[in-house]
């Protein structure tokens, strides 16, 4: 591991490794445009200048992203020199920048908005006309192209090419008429160009999504995971009241990388925000309040104990999975759990499997049952009737056979464009599926909890919405039935909480939720067995 | 004094094969591929230091012994003959009227790297170059002096000629790469330098036409005949260009160290129609105005260093004296910012910006900030981006500004008034 000096600071690192990341080790931030982890370094944007030192030769003003930290490298990003230069680069990035930054969505977060404050003169000299270029067109599904604001770092470029796989960016034109551009006549086409506005430092990629939504510093952010299959992308949710209004990938190198997938980024928008919700419940064809509902459910289980059929979904937390193996299994026929099949993933992050926590089912050790044999389950006489999580699950075993009673708890949209989904601005006339009792559920934005992805990296998700007023979330309902049953289960209520508990049913030494690394916490292949506590 | 490049410029036409080989061309070729080993090579055109003509004379000799001497794989030479440094035609007289001259140095110089493949990247307006040598490689094939068994031996060499489409930067050797691998002609960061990552990832080793031209020579007649020619650290003759405001305008073979004087007067015949020259531009755009005064210096790269600038490519341009500098730095200014490649930023925004104040000082609106603004703009460019284009911006910008300062301080705006600049509102 070579040792090299930056700032009169001593830091170690893997061979390879620049200094820009050598720098970032010890929280000294060197600026920089085109430089991207996770792409290939063109050195181009000239904006991580720094000085390197050596014993016996003139001082050196290079480029942070291409020199790589070897050992005995004396480096300082402080000097006169590379101050100047990263000023005078500056001064050339902002020449023909438009400075509309009071109409960008990126400003606030925007390098080039930062590092002008942070490095630049507060003066512009450049008093020349500037580039007139187009300002605002759409270049794919999603993503809008400003190219006065682009100060061509080619990341975006780069992106599509290397990760994407999907080479539809290039620079056209030479010189100072070069612009970022498609190729005419065939927009991005990709699942990841949602990228694009992450990826870009500046303003000139933004998403359509979140055009004028908001300024970026009025939004709430939590961090969390993407349900959107069972990758488990690292996320961060930014609501601004109580609205989802923008999706971006966190790093984990664990998960997901940089980036994450469009059918989840954008996905999610449209799941959390959910336009006609029922909120109320459903009993025996009348509408119930959603804790009348819950009690009312929670007694016909417990009064038909040993009769029902309970399907669990991948959208419940490891937390809510747990509670649900040990209070409903004593009181059920049978647990069990449709796998999702993988339909239409790639080979990058989206797998597909649109069954978030589908891991934690299979770890906490429930049987797993075909969609197409749930019929001959329901068949046996004994059963007097489903018990199901899963709202889309529910409608396709209806439009199989029709269920003879179901219990649904989940959230359910009006609309929604299914043929029983009801008028989207209308009350229903019916309970939702023709469901005895319909207990409507949360999202997963609206509870905290933690999700195990497909390769056992389990993470935590916060809460980053509120549910309507008087919903009964999953968890309350299963405390309900638990409570109706008599059933204590002092392991769990008296970990101290439930996903030290779960974590301990999963053979590995507790953690509270806030415990979790933000990376998420590898539980690794070869976990102890797991034994039914029911 | 001796000629060895230029003795054919003056027929009609090409010298074809049969001709060429009745004056002895590719006996040395033979020679070479017969008894000597690729080392000895090497080591003669060390010894006869020769540098490279393409305007940056590093030694070719050096440069070859880059090359790995174990092969693990395919090696190439890549011929830039992508001349386009204003005020330089040296080349395309060794391809339209010589090609066989420049086709012997390639045997020659693949056998010295161990390169079975040449590339020859030709500037894409050098049509008549390009169909010329088209013609003489058809020759070469149909003579079995290309492809394999040269000479009886079991070496073989293959020459691609490949367009360039008109790029000024991709005769910068790695965008040169760049572009014929079929990408943007973009200059690559160093390193990996090209005798380590060239040409389709393998090794590859650069050299200019006229560069080449001059290992045949060396080869035939020996280090010690060519190191009695030119200056001891710049031997060998070189092909000069004189443009511009002269009598009589050509590619004139001399021995490095002759003096800018002697080519212009002597050679050239004097500035046209006997009048005075304003400047002169010793080896191309980039090497900036020289003014009359200097124009005792030799050309060779020392002396020229010493002047202040660059021999560049031997590329004369003289200045008449009733074109203002400010009228020929905006030539340049426009032609630089027209022909960087624009990935760095200092040098895209930096050649652009000079670029509009130069003009304003065309326009008789420049103002007296702006003299320090453009020593700025070089100086926060210069050096600081992939390649060496903003020191060829600022080569004449630079001179223009020190030499013929009063020029520009002549157009400044009467009442200075600050620079009209157009709001930038947008929707």
């Amino acid at each position: 591991m070579p040792e090299l000096t930056i700032d009169g600071r001593k830091v170690d690192v893997p061979a390879g490794t620049n200094v820009i990341e050598a720098a970032r080790k010890l929280s000294i931030d060197v600026p920089y445009y085109c430089y991207h982890p996770a792409l290939t370094p063109v050195g181009s944007c000239r904006m991580c200048q720094v000085e390197i030192h050596d014993p016996g030769r003139p001082l050196r003003v290079t480029i942070a992203c291409r020199t790589e930290a070897t050992q005995g490298l004396n480096v300082s990003t402080t000097g006169k020199e590379c101050v100047a230069a990263r000023a005078a680069t500056l001064e050339f990035l902002l020449a023909n920048h438009p400075l509309d930054c009071p109409i960008c969505d990126k400003a606030g977060e925007c390098d080039l908005q930062d590092f002008s404050y942070r490095h630049g003169s507060g003066v512009g000299r450049f008093e020349e006309p500037k580039r007139q270029l187009v300002k605002h067109e759409l270049i794919g599904d999603h993503i809008l192209l400003d190219q006065e604001r682009c100060i061509l770092c080619t990341r975006c470029v780069r992106f599509m090419g290397e990760y994407a796989k999907s080479p539809s960016l290039v620079v056209a034109g030479r010189g100072d008429r070069n612009v970022i551009a498609t190729f005419p006549g065939e927009p991005i086409h990709s699942n990841y160009e949602g990228n694009l506005a992450d990826v870009c430092p500046v303003g000139a990629l933004t998403l359509k999504e979140f055009r004028f939504k908001s300024r970026v510093w009025d939004l709430d952010v939590e961090e969390s995971i993407c349900t959107g299959c069972d990758r488990n992308c690292s996320i961060l949710l930014e609501t601004k009241r109580n609205k989802l209004l923008r999706v971006r990938p966190r790093m984990n190198l664990k998960v997901n990388g940089h980036f994450m997938c469009d059918v989840g980024r954008f996905g999610l928008l449209d799941h959390c925000n959910p336009v006609h919700r029922e909120e109320l419940g459903w009993v025996k064809g009348a509408r119930r309040s959603a804790a009348e509902t819950a009690d009312l459910l929670a007694a016909a289980l417990v009064a038909e104990k040993g009769r029902w059929l309970v399907l669990l979904s991948a959208r419940l937390t490891t937390e809510e999975l747990l509670v649900a193996r040990d209070v409903l299994a004593p009181l059920a026929r049978e647990v069990t759990f449709v796998p999702a099949a993988a339909e239409g993933g790639d080979d990058l992050l989206f797998t597909g499997r649109r069954a978030a926590n589908q891991k934690a089912l299979e770890l906490l050790g429930f049987a797993s049952c075909r969609e197409e044999d749930v019929a001959n389950l329901v068949a046996d006489p004994a059963i007097a009737g489903v018990l199901c999580f899963d709202a889309p699950l529910a409608r396709r075993l209806s439009a199989r056979k029709p269920l003879r009673r179901l219990a649904l708890v989940d959230l359910f949209r009006r609309g929604a464009g299914e043929p029983d989904g009801g008028a989207p601005d209308q009350e229903l006339a019916a309970s939702p599926l023709g469901a005895e009792f319909f207990l409507p559920g949360t999202l997963f934005s609206e509870k905290e909890g933690s999700y195990v992805n497909l390769d056992g990296v389990l993470q935590r998700a916060a809460r980053a919405q509120r549910a309507p007023a008087g919903t009964v979330p999953e968890l309350q309902f299963l405390r309900a039935v638990a409570a109706r049953a008599g059933l204590l289960l002092p392991d769990l209520f008296s970990k101290p909480d439930l996903t030290w508990a779960a974590l301990e049913a999963l053979g590995h030494p507790g953690r509270t939720l806030r415990q979790i690394p933000d990376d998420g916490l590898e539980l690794g292949a070869p976990v102890a067995a797991v034994t039914r506590t029911a | 004094m001796e000629i060895y490049l230029s003795n054919e410029f003056a027929r009609e036409g090409p010298l074809l094969l049969a001709e060429a080989r009745a004056k002895g061309r590719y006996r040395t070729a033979q020679r070479v591929f017969e008894s000597l080993k690729p080392e000895q090579v090497v080591d003669e055109v060390k010894n006869a230091g020769l540098r490279g003509r393409g305007g940056a004379w590093f030694p070719t000799g050096i440069k070859w012994s880059f090359m790995p001497k174990e092969l693990k794989g395919p090696s190439y030479l890549v011929v830039n003959a992508d001349e386009g440094e204003p005020g330089t035609f040296k080349d395309r007289r060794i391809m339209e009227k010589d090609p066989h001259l420049l086709l012997e140095g390639i045997l020659i110089s693949c056998f010295a790297i161990r390169a079975e493949t040449a590339f020859l990247y030709i500037r894409g307006e050098y049509r008549t170059a390009h169909d010329v040598l088209a013609d003489a490689i058809a020759e070469l094939e149909a003579a079995g002096l290309l492809g394999g068994d040269l000479f009886g031996t079991n070496r073989r060499v293959n020459v691609v000629l490949h367009r360039g489409a008109g790029a000024y930067i991709c005769g910068e050797e790695t965008a040169l790469l760049n572009s014929l691998e079929g990408r943007r002609g973009e200059p690559r960061p160093k390193p990996p330098f090209p005798a380590v990552w060239g040409a389709f990832g393998r090794p590859t080793s650069v050299n200019n036409v006229e560069t080449l031209a001059n290992v045949p020579a060396i080869l035939e007649r020996g280090s010690v005949w060519y190191k009695a020619m030119g200056t001891p650290l710049a031997p060998g003759n070189l092909l000069f260009g004189v443009s511009g405001a002269v009598e009589r305008p050509g590619c004139y073979e001399l021995p490095l160290g002759t003096t800018a004087r002697e080519l212009i007067d002597k050679h050239a015949g004097g500035v046209r129609g006997g009048g005075r020259m304003r400047a002169f531009v010793p080896g191309g755009a980039s090497t900036g105005f020289l003014p009359p005064d200097k124009i005792d210096v030799p050309m060779d790269p020392e002396s020229l260093k010493k002047a202040g600038t660059m021999l560049g490519t031997g590329g004369i341009v003289v200045i008449p004296e009733e074109v203002s500098i400010v009228d020929a730095e905006r030539i340049f200014s426009r032609f630089f910012r027209h022909e960087t490649c624009g990935q760095c930023s200092p040098c895209r925004e930096g050649a652009a910006w000079s670029d509009q104040i130069v003009a304003r000082f065309q326009r008789g609106e420049g103002r007296r900030e702006d003299l320090a603004l453009l020593e700025e703009i070089m100086r926060g460019s210069k050096g600081m981006t992939i390649c060496v284009f903003p020191d060829a911006f600022a080569g004449p910008l630079a001179t223009a500004l020190t030499q013929f300062r009063g020029e520009f301080e002549r157009r400044m705006a009467p009442a200075a008034p600050a620079a009209t600049s157009e709001p930038t509102t947008h929707a």
